[in-house]
This record gives structure tokens, sequence and C-alpha cells, in this order.
């Protein structure tokens, strides 16, 4: 179970009961723990207390002045990493111009996350409060450590209908990129299976009057295979095949031309 | 944009950035992936265009996978991330802390090869990201493709963010595929809806394309699902003479359904219907039901959570959707279709050629038989008739079908409630010798405007701004590359008969002029009196012939023959326009006008023309439109 924590209250009144302290304590959610109380406290300079050596502070005042900076300075020395601060006050009238004060006050001495909180409703038996502010001590302190976040990347917008000053694209290009690049196979289209699709220099043209089958007439009506791949179809045949472009067979039957044959010319 | 995430949901630890133009980046980035996670790595596979760059510092690592076109240029879903990284003012350490690895997806027959990719990796540098790896370079001329060089590449990745951090993968950075398990699942799900369910409304052509392009994982981020307009064909001619090895077509069109709106030098993309008795073939191979009517949505995840959006969807029927979004008979799958494939098949030696097809041994025997030969998804199929595969890996994994795009031919001003387009028919032979045609040009040319078809067609723009007639133009556009010149000039013509409009000199070339002089009456028209080519309205006309001759000519030669003239016209304030169907072209042409500036330019250098006709270029005065 949890250690029994340390709790300063501090008034710049003059008297505040323990009972008092312990009901506005357990009030904001906090149930074991050891009171320091020090009233008068407009005047101090420092607390004899050393840092980071409380769990929580509670300032109670009926003043606006109260706590000043430098007293929220000094709740910030002695407060533990990670500690409350509680500011509550008991004011008639300007609440909201109050609570802005009292949270930038706060802010500025070094703590996180102010929470405004309604109070009214605590019941205590020589005064009352109308509402608190809540903050945090930051939870590291000097020297200690922890892991740094990947830095947050900055989000670049740019418009790029915009008339933008871009950098030369081909600047990009070495002397190397700029030279005509080399066939990965030997040059020459005489190397290739077939035209290339832009055949420019008309071997389309002479392939396309070569002879389109180049079988005997017994390979067509009784084709034989060695391999016994040849009538399964291209998908089958070795590159020197004699089949090779033809559909699949039966062997010993003869072969049929398929519709891509048979498709006449336009 | 931001990458919120839901509680419970597993931090990614790599991101994976893709830029893709046509597809490629974005199977290799799903690669990237998969492998990761089946490594025990979560990661995000996100397009560059959906991805907010002001949040990379946020990222611990990321790779990025990048494609590179023929001209040197990047995708377009690049284009702002990009910008946003060349800001002059991104401090040296912006991206302190991240680590990033760059795959580049190129061709090494091009100049500018995997330029892209070469960039990024400096930059990314130099504004304080460290690299994992040195960047890799895919390369479509390996004889696997861009696989061959990603696969080392990979295990590589893995290996070095194993040592950086054994957390990143709590397996290790191997992994054993089990042979019998597929570790993955599909990422679409199908809900198949009772006949009462179902609306009594009739629907038109625009909302069934509409709902079901709309719902098809092909979908790309930007893309519109409803079409702009229907067109008919009005016209459909044949310009190449007997003799030329080449079909090129002139097609008119009109719309059918809302006013056709577009400006001269505009692309049209139009969506191809699909062999109808290739369709029942698929879906009777597949065992599906062609009537019944479906929703194809997300499958829910531990990231996503059930998809409530599913419920409120309308259906549509399963056949069509096919027909519309699955390409079937011409675009070919990627090895990971033969991954999963491996997992549905019930004959032995059919599940061990294609595991054999998926791993890193066989994936050149797997580029021979199914990227060189273009396999369509049905060939595929039908070669291994044992395999039976559920619809949902059907969707997610058959190529979609895709709108082929144009370059309009005709003028808005001159040819009013029309599009024109001069279309080359695409056919060819493959390793195999088996022939394989183009599926879009293919279809066009066996149209006729009896049968009265309506096409879904989407406008956009292209790359030729349309020019405004106070304009002088250096045109240059062999073969199908004059088509959008076609439109400027007969624009200009009509231009002409209230204001005064601004000389136009035009390059045009061809192999032979006998056969293949596209359009040969509409210049020749032009380079008479009053024509917007004619020598007294201060411009002209030169073809360059290649074939007629001994010596090859080609419109760069005609471009320096023509150095005073083409210089006089710069001064005047010319814009230049190139467009066409080869891989030099483009290149030959910006050397010649390099040389005509440093030479007409007393002192100039080369250094100094080139700059010129970059800082063109970047003011809208210089424009290209190159295709494959």
């Amino acid at each position: 179970m949890a250690n029994q924590k340390t709790v300063l209250a501090v008034t710049d009144d003059v008297v505040l009961p323990v009972s008092s302290v312990l009901t506005i304590m357990a009030q904001l959610g906090n149930e074991r723990f050891d009171p320091l109380i020090v009233t008068q406290a407009s005047t101090i300079n420092q607390f004899p207390l050393d840092s980071s050596s409380v769990d929580a502070v509670l300032a109670i005042s009926k003043t606006s002045d109260f706590p000043s900076d430098k007293i929220c300075g000094e709740f910030s020395r002695i407060l533990k990493p990670g500690g409350t601060v509680f500011v509550c006050k008991n004011l008639e009238g300007q609440v909201e111009d109050m609570q802005q004060t009292i949270q930038r006050r706060v802010t500025l001495a070094g703590f996180l996350e102010p929470q405004c909180l309604d109070l009214k409703s605590i019941k205590l038996s020589t005064f009352s409060l109308s509402f608190g502010i809540k903050a945090k001590k930051p939870s590291w302190k000097i020297g200690s450590s922890f892991a740094l976040k990947k830095p947050a990347k900055v989000l670049l917008k740019v418009n790029l209908d915009d008339d933008l000053d871009l950098i030369d694209e081909d600047s990009l290009l070495t002397e190397e990129d700029l030279k005509k690049p080399q066939l990965p196979v030997a040059s020459g289209c005489a190397t290739t299976k077939k035209a290339c699709k832009n055949c420019v220099c008309g071997r389309a043209e002479i392939e396309e009057k070569a002879v389109k089958l180049g079988l005997t007439e017994d390979q067509i009506e009784n084709p034989q295979s060695s391999c016994g791949s040849c009538g399964l179809g291209d998908a089958f045949r070795c590159g020197t095949c004699p089949y090779k472009g033809l559909p699949a067979f039966k062997l010993g039957e003869k072969v049929t031309l398929s519709r891509n044959f048979l498709e006449a010319d336009i | 944009m931001a990458m919120a995430m839901a509680m419970g949901e597993k931090p990614r630890k790599l991101l994976v950035l893709y830029a893709s133009q046509t597809g490629n980046a974005l199977d290799a980035a799903e690669r990237i992936g998969r492998e990761a996670e089946r490594r025990g790595c979560p990661a995000s596979i996100v397009s560059t265009d959906e991805f907010d760059a002001s949040y990379l510092p946020h990222e611990e690592a990321v790779v990025f996978v990048v494609s590179t076109t023929g001209q040197g240029d990047s995708p377009d879903s690049f284009k702002s991330f990009w910008k946003f990284l060349l800001v002059r003012n991104l401090r040296k350490d912006w991206l302190q802390g991240v680590r990033f690895a760059v795959f580049g997806l190129g061709d090494s027959g091009y100049q500018k090869y995997n330029f892209v990719a070469k960039k990024l990796d400096k930059r990314l540098s130099g504004i304080g990201a460290t690299t994992i790896i040195e960047k890799g370079l895919g390369d479509d001329q390996h004889p696997s493709g861009y696989e061959g060089t990603l696969d080392p590449w990979m295990l590589s990745l893995w290996s070095t963010l194993y040592q950086i951090n054994p957390k990143y993968f709590p397996k290790g950075p191997d992994v054993k595929i089990s042979q019998d398990d597929l570790i993955d699942q599909p990422k679409y799900r199908i809900l198949y809806l009772k006949q009462e369910k179902l609306e009594s409304t009739l629907l038109t052509d625009s909302d069934i394309i509409q709902r079901a392009r709309g719902m098809s994982p092909g979908k790309l981020y930007k893309d519109k699902s409803k079409p702009d307009c229907f067109l008919k064909m009005t016209r459909n001619e044949v310009l190449t003479k007997a003799g030329s090895t080449k079909d090129v077509r002139h097609f008119e069109f009109q719309s059918v359904s809302s006013t056709i709106e577009y400006e001269v030098g505009d692309v049209v993309e139009l969506l191809p219907s699909q062999n109808p008795s290739a369709i029942d073939a698929f879906i009777e191979r597949c065992d599906l039901d062609p009537e019944s009517f479906i929703i194809v949505g997300p499958r829910e995840t531990e990231n996503s959570g059930v998809n409530e959006e599913m419920n409120t969807q309308l259906p549509i029927k399963l056949k069509t959707f096919v027909e519309l979004t699955m390409d079937v008979t011409s675009a070919s799958p990627r090895r990971y279709f033969f991954e999963v494939m491996s997992f549905y098949a019930t004959a032995e030696h059919e599940k061990e050629r294609l595991q054999y097809f998926a791993s890193p041994e066989g994936r050149d025997d797997l580029y021979n038989y199914n990227q060189k030969e273009r396999r369509s998804i049905l060939e595929v199929l039908e070669d291994f008739p044992s395999v039976q595969i559920s619809f949902e890996w059907l969707v997610q994994l058959v190529p979609p079908l895709k709108p082929r795009a144009f370059s309009i031919s005709s003028s808005p001003l001159a040819h009013p409630d029309q599009v024109h387009l001069t279309v080359s028919i695409v056919s060819w032979i493959t390793p195999y010798k088996r022939t394989r045609k183009g599926l879009c040009s293919s279809w066009l040319a066996s149209l006729t405007p009896e049968q009265e078809v309506h096409i879904p067609v989407w406008f956009h723009k292209g790359s030729l701004p349309a020019p405004p007639q106070s304009r002088p133009l250096i045109l240059v556009g062999p073969g199908t590359g004059c088509a959008p010149f076609r439109g400027f000039i007969a624009e200009r013509f009509v231009q002409a008969q209230s204001i005064p409009v601004a000389p136009v000199m035009f390059f045009f070339g061809c192999r032979n002029k006998d056969t293949d002089f596209l359009y040969r009456d509409f210049w020749e028209y032009h380079t008479r009196e009053g024509g917007m080519l004619s020598e007294e309205m201060g411009g002209g006309f030169y073809t360059a012939f290649s074939r007629d001759q001994p010596k090859k000519v080609y419109v760069q030669h005609k471009i320096r023959e023509m150095s005073k003239k083409v210089w006089d016209l710069l001064r005047d304030g010319a814009a230049i326009y190139v467009a066409g169907s080869s891989t030099k072209m483009p290149a030959d042409v910006m050397s010649a006008l390099e040389e005509i500036v440093s030479e007409e330019e007393t002192g100039g250098s080369k250094e100094e023309a080139s700059r010129r006709l970059k800082a063109l270029e970047k003011a809208g005065m210089y424009n290209v439109e190159a295709w494959s």
C-alpha cells in the first residue's frame, strides 16, 4: 500500500484548523497523509523544507494576492516531481478573472495541466471555499533522464500551383547517365528472335512473308514425339520443338489447325 | 490522403510507392509488397498520385518503383509528386532518418534510359534520405524484361534490410513458399444476387458501361468510368495503296449521344469490343454462369473491415462485366497469374510446369512462352486445361480491358460534329510464327457504317496544345504522325476565311511516294494558291520518301535542307510540333533543330542551342507526341 504522503497546507491567514485540511484533502481525493501546516505564509521567503520532499501542496486563501509568484516557485521547489498543487480560494464576485490569474501564475511557475475545480460543496466549520486550481509539477527533476521521443517532423505544406522555384532536374544526371546506354544482349537486331514491335527496318514484313508451317506432311499427318511433350502444347515444348506455335495434339492423330491459324487476314 | 490508422491495424514497416503508366510498375510494386508480407513485414502499396509527399519524413522505409517512357518522361501519376521533391527550398536534411531504395523500369534502347529512376535516386539522397541498396534498373531489352533485374535486386533488398534491423523480417530474410498451400487470398469478392432483388428499370448503354467499369479493379485513380459520348462509324477508307506493307485507314465518326467536344490536337480513347465467341469460350472454360448478376468489391481484410458500400451498389450481368472490363484475347497475364494457377492445377505435369514458370529459374522460359508470344488469358487457360480458378482470382488477375488512344485528325471547326482518326492496323508474326493482331485496330478495321455499332469514347488532352491562328508553325509528322496536323491545317484554313493566319511549314515522311503517301491530295491542295502550306502564305510542304532512292531520306534531312526558312520562322515566334510512331525520330528531329539553331546564330554553340530548345519546351512551344 502507498506510503504516508506528505502534504503541506499553507495559508496567509492566521489560523488553519487541521480538521479543515483533512476534510479538504479528502474531498480532493487524498486519503492518508501527513499534514504540515504553515500559517501567515504571505511573507515567507523560503519554506523550511527540502527540495522535492512533499507529495502535495494545499494553498488556501481568501485574498487575491496569495500565493504570489515567488511562493508558487517555492511550491515548485519543494514538491516532488509529479506532485500536485491545489490553490483554493474563497472569493466573492469575479471568479473567472481570479481563476485565470491563478492559472497563469501557476503555469508560469512551471506547473502543468492546470484544472479548475468547484469547491463550493465542501463543508467546513470556520470558512468556505469557492473554487480551486489544481496543477501538476512536471515529472522530471534536474538530472533525471527519460527516453526522447523521435523528433517531431515538421509537416511541409507546399502549394504546387504557385510558381515555385524548382531545381533543374537535369542537373541530377551524371556524365555516365547521359551516355548512350549499353544494351544487355549482343548488339544488332539480327540476334533477337523476332522483329521489334516498332520494326522500321522491314524485318517484320519479311517474317510475315516466310512460310508459316515448316513441317513436312508426314509430321502433320502422323506426329511423333520422342520427348513426349510436343503434343501438350506450347507451354510444354522445348525451344527446338518443330511443333512450336501449333496447338496441342494427340500423338499419332493428325495435327489440326486452331482458329488462330484459320483467321482470315482482313 | 493521410495515413490514419484504424485501431488494431499493424503499422506498416515498408511503404512501396509506385509511378506506373501502363501497369508494369504497379505489378512490380505489388510483387515487392507481396514478398515483404510473406516475410512478415507489413507493407503498403500506394501510387504516387495518391500519396502526399509532405508526409514522407514520417516513413521509416520506402521503396520507389518508377517507370520511364521512351522519351524520358515520367508517368502522369508521378508529376505532382516529383514537382514537390524538386522544390529548391527543401532542406538537405528534410528526409533524415528515412531509408529508401529505387527500382526503375525502362528500356536501354532509348537514350534517356531510366532517367526518372536515376533522377529520383539522386534527389532523395540530396534531401537527406539514406539508401538501403543501390538503385535497380529494370530493362525491357533484357531477355526476361524487368523481372530479370527485379529478382536479384529484391533478394539484396531483403538481406540488407534484415542486417539493418532483424525486426523487419521476424521469419528471416529468406522465405520458402509452400508448394501446397497458397498463402495469399484474392483481393476482391463477388456478391451474387438473387433474381428477385433485381431492379426492373432498363439501363442505357452508358449506365451499363459506367457501372461495370466503375467496379473493375483495373480502374485507375483518375479514370472516368462513364464514357464522354458514343460514336458510330460513318466512313472506313483504306489510305495505303496496293503494294504497301502497311494497312492505314481513315475513319470518320459521328456522335449518337451527346455533342462532341474537343480541340484540335486532342486525343480520343476508344473502348474496343471483344470477339463474342472468345468471351463465350472463356466463360465456359472457367465454369461461370454468364447470366448471373454480380457486384464486385474489395474483400475485407484486417486493415479495411467489411465493405458496407457493396450492399448498396447496383449489380451487373457477369457476361457484361467480362466483356467490358476483362481482356481475354489480347493482353498477356503476369507472372503472378502463373503462380496462382499452379495451386489450382490438378494434373501433375501442369502443376509442375506452372511452378517452374513462376520460379526465378523458369523466368526466361516464361518470358518466351508468354510475354514474347503475347499469349492471351484464354490461350493460357486452354494450354493448362486442368486449372480451375475462382472468379475472384480471375477478376484480380485477368488484365483489365484498356481503351486505346488515338490522336484526332479532324478539326471541330472544319469538321463540325465529327471525329476523324488515322489508324495503322497492327499485325505481326510472333517468334513461334503465329499471327497476332492488335485488338482495337483490327476491330475498327472490321467495322462498317451499316452495322451502326456504338463505340464508347473519352476525350482528353494529349501533348499537342491547339495553337492560336497567329502563331507560325513548324510541323513534323511522318507516317501516321501527320494525323493531328491534318486537323491543325484544316482548322487554320477555316480561320483564314475571316482573320489573318500565320505561316505553316509541314514536314512529312513515309517509305514510298506511290503506296503510303497518306492524305496526299489534302496536302497538295494546300500547297496551291490560297492553301495553308503555299509559298505565298509563307509556308511550305516538304516530303521525305525514305525508300524511293538508294539513300535513306528522312524528315530530319529535309528540315536541315530548309535551315534558313526554319530559322526565320523560329525568330518570328514559331512553335514546333512533332508527332509520330518511332523510337528515334523525335530525337533525330531535335538534333537537326539544334544544328540549325547553333549554325544560324552567329557564334552559337550546340549547348546554347540545346538550352534554347529546352526553354521552348518548357514554354509549351516545342511539343512532342510520340507513340509506339
